[in-house]
């Protein structure tokens, strides 16, 4: 008898004790992000900073919380797998610049808006989702982060990554996805990426 | 007994407080993960939807035209309108548009048996259209917190499993698909603002007023919301199918709401 309220004890014990690390580790995500939120804020409303430095300094912010990399290669689908090495590392490094400067380009925009979690999805193990509202006065704009956790640690990045943001439901990723294969449908990897370097 | 408790209470709070200190631990490892498996891990993610586009010819041209008619119409007739007129005055501009609208929002959300969503739709219409001075001030969202819902025939169709059909480029008013561009129609009976006489009393009556109407709307919503074009046309790489990818994402989220 004794051995079944064991065995009782033992899972339930088991259960709470999964419930309570996931439960921990979104919030612990929510708090970071809005920590890092907050530090954008801050530079954002440092009136010293001139507009280059304010930009640069919120991309530094910003980037150990970001997986450009990954968003890189996601964004060509399968055509990645069919590069060389030299263009790969090439097609990485011309997206990471493009999506920095996209962020700064849109982060100008930024005035007296605030950054409320309203829910946190986790459907995998290794994958939630932010789903924020960014309010303004007038308006209100959902924006979901979605991050994923690498299975081993990539250096100067957080644990958790974000590697899409959807927009009112405009994924930035598979936005990309689509140009590109679109592009590439009638011209080559070295064109798009021509494309690409003239964009920043 | 006693003991096995105590034993999961230490686990418990042992490795919850391992597990809180995750993000702020050092980076101790260096690994670059360019493994294919892990981007395999998110193929079904990041699967896009094929868009029907039997127009891409006659779309393209039309995506030249607009993003032109942006440049060297829109934008500096919408910059010497915003230069005129305070910004407030543009905002009951836009209000005011919008709660005219309130007969679409109203009836397309009962369609799609969205009934709460009509009631706060009516409260704000009349809240909006009293208080709120034929609708040139908004007290329903500021004041009393309720927000609106919009919804338009094209979504009710979608909400009923139909399709969008082949995406269409407007002129002037930019990406839509067969259903969307379908449904301006139905709706047309139910706005103030239209383009023929009707038996009931209506703001415009002639496709002349129609038009004047809709182009002040126009430039009124671009002086309110400048550079937004803008700022996401800077990362299209071809951009007729950026923003059709764009519009037809956008529909089908708000048909998902």
């Amino acid at each position: 008898m004794r051995s079944i309220y064991k065995v009782f004890f033992l899972l339930l014990g088991m259960f709470f004790f999964t419930q309570g690390l996931i439960a921990d580790e979104q919030t612990e995500l929510k708090k970071h992000f809005l920590s890092k939120i907050d530090e954008v804020i801050l530079i954002v409303e440092d009136k010293k900073l001139l507009k280059d430095e304010r930009n640069a300094n919120i991309v530094k912010t910003l980037t150990p919380m970001f997986d450009f990399k990954l968003m890189a290669k996601l964004s060509l689908g399968n055509r990645w797998k069919e590069l060389s090495q030299a263009d790969k590392d090439k097609f990485v490094e011309l997206y990471v610049h493009r999506m920095k400067q996209s962020y700064s380009s849109k982060i100008d925009a930024y005035k007296d808006e605030k950054v409320e979690v309203k829910e946190i999805q986790q459907p995998k193990e290794d994958r939630i989702a932010l789903i924020t509202d960014l309010i303004s006065k007038q308006d209100k704009l959902e924006i979901v982060y979605k991050f994923h956790k690498p299975k081993k640690q990539l250096e100067s990045k957080d644990n958790w990554l974000v590697y899409d943001v959807e927009i009112l439901g405009v994924s930035i990723l598979k936005t990309d996805i689509a140009q590109f294969k679109e592009f590439l449908q009638t011209k080559t990897i070295t064109a798009l990426m021509d494309a690409l370097s003239k964009q920043s | 007994m006693r003991i096995i408790l105590v034993v999961f209470a230490m686990l418990l709070l042992g490795l919850s407080g391992c597990s809180s200190k995750n993000i702020e631990e050092p980076k101790e490892t260096s690994i670059e993960h360019t493994q294919d498996s892990e981007l395999d891990s998110f193929s079904d993610e990041m699967e896009v939807k094929e868009i029907y586009d039997p127009l891409s010819g006659y779309n393209r041209v039309m995506t030249s035209f607009n993003d032109g008619a942006y440049d060297y119409v829109l934008k500096p007739v919408s910059t010497g309108y915003s230069n005129l007129f305070h910004v407030e005055i543009r905002r009951s501009v836009d209000n005011f548009f919008n709660n005219i609208y309130f007969p679409i929002r109203f009836v397309n959300n009962i369609l799609q048996g969205k009934f709460y969503y009509s009631m706060q739709e009516s409260e704000r219409f009349v809240i909006n259209t009293t208080i709120g001075l034929v609708g040139l001030f908004d007290p329903a969202k500021s004041y009393f917190e309720i927000e609106a819902h919009k919804e338009d025939f094209g979504q009710t169709l979608g909400f009923y499993g139909v399709g969008g059909g082949p995406h269409i480029v407007l002129p002037l008013l930019g990406p839509s698909n067969l259903r969307d561009f379908a449904s301006m129609y139905p709706d047309s009976f139910l706005t103030f603002i239209d383009y023929d006489e009707r038996s009931y009393w209506t703001l415009t009556d002639t496709p002349a007023e129609y038009i004047g109407a809709k182009s002040f709307e126009y430039i009124n919503y671009i002086s309110l919301n400048k550079d937004r074009y803008e700022k996401m046309r800077e990362d299209a790489v071809d951009l007729y199918p950026y923003l059709r990818d764009i519009y037809e994402q956008r529909r089908d989220k708000q048909i998902k709401e």
